[in-house]
């Protein structure tokens, strides 16, 4: 249907004017791609050219192809605002972030040591529990977490793995320019289907850009999971059954668990497909029960089992944890990932890594004032206007106050749900983030708009791959920090160069 | 394969067909109805609406059955679970689920049939009569069975498509039949005059006006149209050719051989099939054509429930 990209002219006309950059303002944040006013950076160089010299006209017809190619593939998510969910594209900017290779290098060391320290301290606090007794964090801290698990303390998962895909969202703070962790999603992070269609999308819309940039690809990220699930068969890797378990249609991730189970070759399950027999899990097929030995799950923990978890919940499978406590089962990422995101706990990642990687932190990550701790809500509850208050079990960015930004009512009603559960909040610095360039469809103008960035990280139980990139999000209302597509956010392909520019 | 996707592939083919099919019966018999104002005698709208097994949501939502009513409510209605719009939302809703399973083709090119008729504006359709948007449907139809058949493997799932479209296709020409034939019969002022335009439209309806031609090169009478629909073994639309299909699908799946049955859907299938491919068409006149189709339909709707108790349905499992 889309197989037609308009035939381009040719962009090498001499710059008569800045075009889609006219009047373009960095203002006082840290822009990705210029490093003063005209003045583009070397990873941008080509890019840059390219756009400027490019008719406004001719880039919204792109960019409309571009939504189209969206439409047509049914790549949208869903949202809830009235009890009914409705489908809604994704916002897709057509202006790329860039990263020379050399600064990703050091993202790509920073993410693979915090993943294996997380994935050490998930292994130790449903085992041993060394961290404890060596004092580096208290026992109630962890145990108070509600995505705490203790169903699984002392179950033993396939090679050691709790982290087998993790997506960690960084931003870069405009008063430093460095990046910084934001927060860790070992649970179940979405977005990646995102990571690879967005690039699938560019290179049909802008083709000749890449002819220029060279830029390092990302489709393998299907084919490294695919290994890395086979791996975990407890029946061996050769006749492994390995399934996606999604929540169903009305989940606003259907399309990437439909996406990945096809990239991967793996069947796409519901928990209704699924039964229990004896501890081992098997799934309905019209010739019979087939074993299931690998279940890579896109169902939270407190849903897969109502034997286990919450008695109501449709969307799993009664007694898939009897089968997976058996070793009859292994499911990808391990149950009770959610105490290593808790946002009370990310304080606490670089003492991790100290302790049991005995390496400094590559990354830096965010000041955080844990509310659970009596000096930090003193001063949270005093300095709530010039902070960002979030609750530690949330995402999606929900349950969150950004305090320069909100009203005196607003300003009361946390401090007083903070005053009512301490532990359930922790407070930060607003942090200014960067900003990309991108397109106002309704003014047909660029202009800054705020990026984090969530690469996704796997995890074999030896190395960390990470695709290089990952899914740069972007909070497209002006002046707006929430980047989450929940919120009004869209987002942009990421673009790791082979070089510097 | 899993059960429900077998099922979604069973059910989202059964309604891309029912789709087209009405909107086939609708835009033919639209521009009939319309014709014979001239003719010393009326036929009615109901029979469409029949054809549809939906007479009590109809009465219940309109007063008269005319022009724009049966248009809208068959083409339109979100309150006619079979309407076409309703039907191509199902199809597209079965697809969604089984994205995955399903080629990329066959699910961009449901999803754009679907937008495409959620931009029809229904009363300016009514407005500009059928042709148009019933056009869009089956032509959307015709080219999503091509690009099935030319992207997707040919295996189990497949097998279930074929299965889907040509049970329900097997059920929606009968039941053609059987509205028509009584619609003329009891609106004719004589019994027995062919009436060749009304005929006419019916081979219209199913696509084989152009093959009865061929085939019989000879005016159009009942008795013969009955024989192309129901009895003839190569035309796409026929009763006989849908059974075949519905028969050679089940046999795909289980790996049954000629002369055997797996289950009950095949050995009722199988019964079908052997009558239409040996009974005579004055047999069936002799029995009454409506008592003979009631009981092919009756017939269709048990292999129906029996392909869903055998691949679909999982009773309590120890």
């Amino acid at each position: 249907m889309l197989a037609t990209v308009p035939k381009m002219t040719p962009l090498s006309a001499p710059m008569v004017n800045r075009g889609l950059f006219e009047g373009y303002d960095t203002g006082s944040f840290y822009d990705e791609m210029f490093s003063a006013p005209g003045v583009p950076r070397p990873q941008y160089s080509k890019l840059f050219q390219k756009l400027a010299a490019m008719a406004p006209a001719q880039f919204e017809e792109r960019r409309k192809l571009a939504d189209l190619s969206f439409l047509i593939q049914g790549i949208t998510f869903t949202v809830y605002s009235d009890g009914r969910g409705t489908e809604r594209l994704f916002p897709f900017d057509l202006i790329p972030r860039i990263l020379p290779h050399s600064e990703w290098e050091r993202i790509d060391r920073g993410l693979a040591q915090r993943v294996m320290a997380l994935n050490l301290f998930l292994q130790d606090v449903y085992g041993k529990q060394c961290i404890f007794k060596d004092r580096k964090i208290s026992r109630s801290l962890v145990y108070s977490c509600p995505q705490f698990r203790r169903e699984v303390i002392g179950v033993e998962v396939p090679r050691g793995i709790y982290t087998h895909i993790c997506g960690i969202d960084l931003v870069r703070d405009s008063k430093t320019g460095e990046f910084y962790v934001l927060e860790d999603n070992a649970r179940t992070p979405s977005g990646i289907s995102y990571v690879l269609e967005n690039r699938l999308v560019m290179t049909r819309t802008l083709p000749d850009a890449f002819q220029d940039c060279q830029v390092l690809p990302v489709n393998h990220y299907p084919a490294e999971l695919s290994r890395i699930l086979r791996s975990l068969s407890p029946r061996g890797e050769d006749d492994a059954q390995i399934v996606l378990l999604t929540p169903g249609i009305h989940n606003s991730a259907y399309f990437e668990h439909s996406f990945l189970a096809q990239q991967m070759g793996i069947e796409l399950v519901e928990g209704r497909d699924l039964i229990v027999d004896g501890g081992i899990v098997y799934m309905k097929t019209i010739h019979g029960l087939n074993r299931v030995d690998v279940i890579y799950r896109r169902v939270d923990d407190e849903f897969l089992d109502a034997l286990s978890f919450r008695p109501d919940s449709l969307l799993g499978v009664p007694g898939l944890m009897g089968a997976y406590r058996a070793g009859n089962v292994a499911l990808a990422n391990a149950v009770g990932n959610g105490v290593a995101d808790d946002k009370a706990i990310y304080a606490f990642v670089p003492t991790f890594i100290r302790y049991y990687l005995q390496e400094e932190p590559i990354l830096r990550t965010v000041e955080t004032y844990v509310c659970a701790e009596p000096r930090d809500l003193a001063y949270v509850l005093d300095h709530v206007p010039e902070l960002v208050v979030k609750a530690v079990g949330e995402s999606g960015g929900y349950g969150m106050l950004i305090g320069p930004a909100a009203d005196g009512k607003r300003l009361e009603d946390f401090r007083s749900r903070i005053r009512a559960n301490p532990r359930n909040y922790i407070a930060q610095p607003v942090v200014p983030l960067s900003r990309v360039p991108s397109y106002d469809p309704s003014t047909g103008c660029v202009a800054g708009r705020h990026v984090d960035l969530r690469p996704y990280c796997l995890y074999d139980g030896r190395t960390v791959t990470i695709v290089p990139g990952g899914l740069t999000r972007v909070a497209l209302q002006r002046d707006s920090l929430v980047v989450n597509s929940s919120q009004g956010g869209g987002s942009k392909d990421t673009w790791i160069l082979r070089g510097e520019n | 394969m899993l059960s429900r996707i077998a099922e979604s592939l069973f059910w989202l083919a059964r309604y891309i067909e029912r789709a087209e099919d009405t909107a086939r019966i609708l835009d033919v018999n639209y521009h009939m109805l319309l014709e014979q104002s001239q003719q010393p005698y009326r036929l009615r709208w109901e029979p469409l609406i029949s054809m549809a097994g939906e007479e009590n949501r109809f009465w219940s939502l309109y007063d008269t059955a005319n022009a724009e009513s049966v248009f809208e409510f068959l083409a339109f209605h979100g309150d006619n679970p079979g309407s076409i719009v309703e039907c191509i939302a199902k199809a597209r809703e079965n697809a969604r689920t089984i994205r995955d399973r399903i080629s990329r083709e066959m699910w961009e090119d449901i999803n754009g049939l679907y937008y495409t008729m959620t931009r029809f504006d229904p009363k300016a359709e009514i407005a500009a009569g059928p042709h148009r948007f019933c056009d869009k449907i089956k032509f959307g139809a015709h080219r999503f069975h091509g690009v099935t058949d030319a992207t997707l493997p040919h295996d189990e799932g497949w097998q279930f498509l074929r299965i889907g479209w040509s049970l329900e296709r097997a059920e929606m020409t009968a039941r053609l039949v059987d509205v028509q034939y009584q619609n003329l019969l009891d609106e004719a002022p004589t019994v027995g005059v062919p009436d060749n335009h009304q005929w006419m439209a019916v081979l219209r309806s199913v696509g084989a006006y152009e093959a009865y031609h061929r085939q019989y090169h000879s005016p159009i009478e009942p008795e013969k149209v009955a024989r192309m629909l129901i009895l003839h073994p190569l035309h796409p639309r026929s009763v006989r050719f849908s059974a075949t299909e519905v028969q050679a699908g089940l046999r795909a799946v289980s790996g049954t051989g000629p002369g055997a049955y797996a289950n009950e859907a095949e050995r009722l299938v199988g019964r079908v099939v052997e009558r239409l491919s040996y009974d005579k068409v004055d047999e069936i006149f002799q029995q009454g054509l409506h008592s003979y189709l009631n009981e092919l339909l009756g017939l269709c709707g048990l292999i129906g429930d029996d392909i869903a108790r055998t691949y679909f349905y999982y009773a309590a499992v120890a």
